[in-house]
């Protein structure tokens, strides 16, 4: 998990601050927006990213699993009547026994093969869990209100939703404990070990397999997690996913892949920048392609970078 | 291949949509053997569809000469894509183009006084007339026009630039092939079958909308189908094509809902099970029998 | 200690060592043959990193084959590869550690180990919190011992310690090995075999895939095939 040094950490931080400044100066709401979005996206990239830098793969049904933990939420919150974050714990829970289910079934057996196998695999698996999804509740968009979710705050004249920014504190909780597992704890330490180098880390005696089934399991049951709080806020269906998938990539690729410090920036910028389109009136359905703009951007300049090397 | 000719309008119907996966499926399929891997073929293929339905609808265009323009199009924008993307490893590409399908969606809705918005765009009439068996001949002209152009990729210099591509990329570097602008090569040329093969399509419907033209099923059921029959090569995409293709719209009456789970746990088998597909395992068999 | 007898690997068809049996006992055991003889192959079998498809591993009594890697370090045998295979973000200190967090014996007496290995490589204590992958060749090198000698392991095997290292480094990684042997036991495969003549108790010679050769350091220096092929006499 490398971090950015020093210098070039305020480089990016020194502009963007100024430029969160300028912007709520100008427009407010794109910030407060933006700044909400730019959590839930952050919440939903560091597991995926979590993958991506130790076990090496990209796990194309990433959002997917988020939609099922959203779906389990919903579940349980019309069953019991009850208060969907309530299933926070059993949808992690159970996303970690899936993790490990699925790990052992079909990730396991392409570790190590080529990098087309393991796309196709996490390919299939997103298409498996979409349509099963379909089966079961079918397309239509589900939603659950609750009451909290609609509370806003007054600063002045300005009046904006608060409930959104428990997705910054998801990102912020999600991160800390991320880097606390990875740094100071053994089996975190044999995680990061097993990213930088699997071979070194089996000559020294860390069974790498169960790493990779842990690490996969954790980014499972966080997906499930952040699922459950997406339901309080938004829609779900079982399509709901693969954009998710895709942010995810573009913020991981463009943090650097491995580096989780990095997806809390890029969150930021892309979360403003696409808050600040879709808050515009004449083009607020072109927002869906920032993203899209971001990671054709980042190749080009890692496509750079590596010529000049 | 002429049997559907004396075989009713449903079987010709059956046919041509037989063909049309397996245009897309072959044309998939050569990109793999580069090592890049596209799950826009959706795109492409509704690129090639749109661009065919307004030439034909606002410049009067004749229906054959906008099926080219179709695959022209699709050409240009995967000229473009593939000049920025195809320089970094395969995974960069392969989710770019898996959020292709979906940018060109919000493109067309986008831009309603060009596209028709949401709604899509009806043109007056079918190609041919709406004549199955013509059509028919249409996609069986197209289809033989990709299959020689998978075996000329498999037989030429290009089969020895994307082989070395596949196998090894250092040694394909110090041969002095730039495998970069093989793969951009190889890119637009799949890319333009796709196209053709949605402008076809659109013309065949006389509809496209973003739904409906940038169906998934044109990026699921193509990979499902090389998986299937095995890939790198011409015959593996063309077994799957003809095994998938012929249940595929029997799977979509029957499981209106869940058809493409077939698909999905298709792909997801195969890789773990059966990776080098029904043709590498016949040809295993041949093999040893030997 | 350590014992293989007629194992046979093979990549693919390639037939790569043949009917190779060799012994380890507590004393430092030479390995030495031309590019491509095997060694890395053998050390790989005996690692769990490759698979034989005929005889056995037995390590103080127990069989090795079909344990994995992980396996295998934590019974007590330590590996400094050929490619090193460092943790390169990771500083000089996390990358000892390493060596030691992950075998519950060794675990215990981290600290104590730690300062044996600066005893040794002093160069690593002013290192200590610099990534591992901007470290110099030879420095590296020192690490990767230091790192297989934090598993406090029984038996250490070295894959060609000295490549593509300066003399004066070299010198110095063979006068650490007798130390080193005070704590446990040595299989060292090496190219440059004058000075590990010097380092070693007995040796092997392996020639393609095969041992052409075995006898206690003096014996081989004194061999013309080893004279004319290793020493360039
Ligand atoms: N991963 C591999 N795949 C195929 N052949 C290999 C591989 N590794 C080594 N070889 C071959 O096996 C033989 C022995 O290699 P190796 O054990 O590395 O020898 P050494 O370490 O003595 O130089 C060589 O001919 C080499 O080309
Ligand atoms: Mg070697």
């Amino acid at each position: 998990m490398s971090a950015l040094p020093r210098s070039r950490r305020y480089q990016i931080a020194v502009p963007l601050a100024l430029f969160i400044v300028v912007l709520a100066w100008w427009h407010p709401y794109a910030v407060i927006e933006g700044v909400q979005r730019a959590g839930l996206y952050a919440a939903i990239a560091l597991p995926m990213a979590l993958i991506l830098g130790i076990v090496g793969i990209v796990n194309l049904a990433h959002g997917d699993f988020l939609m099922l933990g959203a779906y389990l939420a919903y579940w349980f919150a019309v069953h019991t009547q009850g208060d969907p974050l309530v299933a926070i714990l059993p949808a992690a829970l159970g996303l970690f026994l899936l993790g490990a289910v699925v790990y052992r079934a079909t990730i396991k057996h392409v570790i190590g093969s080529s990098e087309l196998s393991q796309l196709l695999l996490t390919f299939g698996l997103a298409i498996v869990l979409q349509q099963t999804a379909t089966l079961l509740w079918t397309s239509q968009p589900v939603s659950i209100n609750t009451e909290y979710t609609s509370t806003s705050a007054t600063i002045g004249s300005l009046t904006f939703g608060t409930y959104g920014f428990v997705y910054v504190a998801a990102a912020v909780i999600e991160f800390a404990g991320l880097t606390f597992f990875l740094q100071r704890t053994r089996l975190g330490q044999a995680a990061s070990a097993s990213g930088q180098n699997p071979v070194g880390a089996r000559i020294v005696g860390i069974n790498v397999d169960r790493v990779y089934l842990i690490v996969f399991s954790i980014s499972l049951a966080l997906a499930g997690a952040v699922g459950v709080l997406f339901l309080t806020r938004h829609a779900v269906f079982p399509l709901v996913g693969g954009g998710l998938t895709f942010k995810s990539f573009c913020l991981a690729a463009m943090a650097g892949l491995g580096n989780l410090r990095g997806i809390l920036w890029c969150s930021l910028i892309l979360g403003l920048a696409e808050s600040l389109v879709s808050t515009s009136k004449e083009y607020a359905g072109w927002a869906d392609l920032i993203f899209f703009v971001a990671i054709v951007a980042v190749i080009l300049v890692q496509s750079h970078r590596r010529q000049v090397t | 291949m002429a049997f559907p000719l004396y075989a009713g309008v449903y079987l010709q119907h059956t046919a041509t949509i037989i063909l049309t996966y397996l245009c897309l499926a072959l044309s998939w399929d050569m990109l793999v053997r580069t090592g890049q891997i596209s799950f826009g073929v959706a795109g492409f293929f509704g690129i090639g569809a749109y661009s065919a339905a307004l030439t034909a609808l606002n410049l009067k265009l004749d229906p054959l000469l906008s099926i080219a323009v179709g695959g022209l199009a699709a050409m240009a924008a995967a000229l473009v894509l593939g000049l920025t993307t195809l320089q970094l490893r395969g995974m960069y590409f392969a989710i770019t183009t898996l959020a292709l399908t979906e940018i060109f969606r919000v493109i067309v809705r986008n831009l309603p006084g060009l596209t028709g918005g949401p709604e899509g765009t009806v043109l007056p009439s079918a190609i041919f007339d709406g004549d199955p068996t013509k059509t028919y001949w249409l996609l069986l002209a197209i289809a033989l026009v990709t299959i020689a152009i998978s075996e000329a990729f498999q037989r030429t210099r290009v089969y020895f630039a994307i082989t070395s591509i596949r196998h090894d990329e250092m040694v394909a570097r110090s041969s002095g092939l730039d495998i970069f602008k093989y793969a951009v090569f190889v890119f637009a040329v799949t890319s333009a079958i796709q196209g053709i093969v949605g402008a076809s399509f659109a013309q065949q419907y006389a509809f496209v909308s973003p739904e409906g033209t940038f169906d998934i099923d044109f990026t699921l059921l193509p990979i499902a189908m090389c998986l299937l029959g095995g890939m790198h090569s011409t015959l593996g995409p063309i077994i799957g094509a003809l095994v998938l293709g012929s249940v595929a719209e029997y799977l979509k009456l029957q499981l209106p809902y869940g058809h493409l789970l077939v698909y999905g746990a298709v792909i997801t088998l195969v890789i773990l099970l059966m990776p080098q597909g029904v043709a590498g395992k016949m040809k295993e068999q041949f093999v040893r029998e030997q | 200690m350590l014992a293989v007898r007629g194992i046979d690997n093979y990549y693919g068809k390639l037939h790569v060592l043949r009917a190779l049996t060799i012994e380890v006992g507590r004393e430092s055991v030479g390995l030495f043959g031309p590019n491509g003889a095997g060694k890395t192959t053998l050390i790989n079998a005996i690692m769990g990193l490759a698979r034989p498809a005929r005889g056995e591993i037995v390590f103080e009594g127990r069989s090795l084959l079909g344990l994995a890697p992980h396996q295998i370090a934590h019974l007590g045998i330590a590996l400094v590869p050929q490619e090193r295979e460092l943790f390169p973000l990771m500083a000089v200190k996390g990358n000892l550690e390493s060596g030691a967090a992950h075998i519950p014996a060794a675990r215990e007496k981290m600290k104590s180990t730690m300062e044996f290995v600066f005893e040794l490589f002093p160069i690593l204590k002013q290192r200590l919190g610099q990534p591992a992958g901007t470290l110099s060749g030879g420095e590296q090198r020192m690490l990767a011992i230091g790192r297989a000698l934090m598993a406090n392991p029984k038996l250490i095997i070295l894959d060609e310690p000295s490549l593509g290292l300066q003399p004066s480094v070299v010198t110095h990684l063979f006068g650490t090995l007798k130390e080193i042997k005070q704590k446990a036991s040595i299989l060292l495969a090496e190219q440059n075999v004058r000075q590990s003549l010097k380092a070693i108790d007995r040796g092997y010679v392996l020639e393609n895939g095969e041992i052409a050769l075995e006898g206690d350091a003096a014996s081989l220096a004194g061999n013309e095939h080893v004279k004319r092929s290793y020493l360039g006499l």
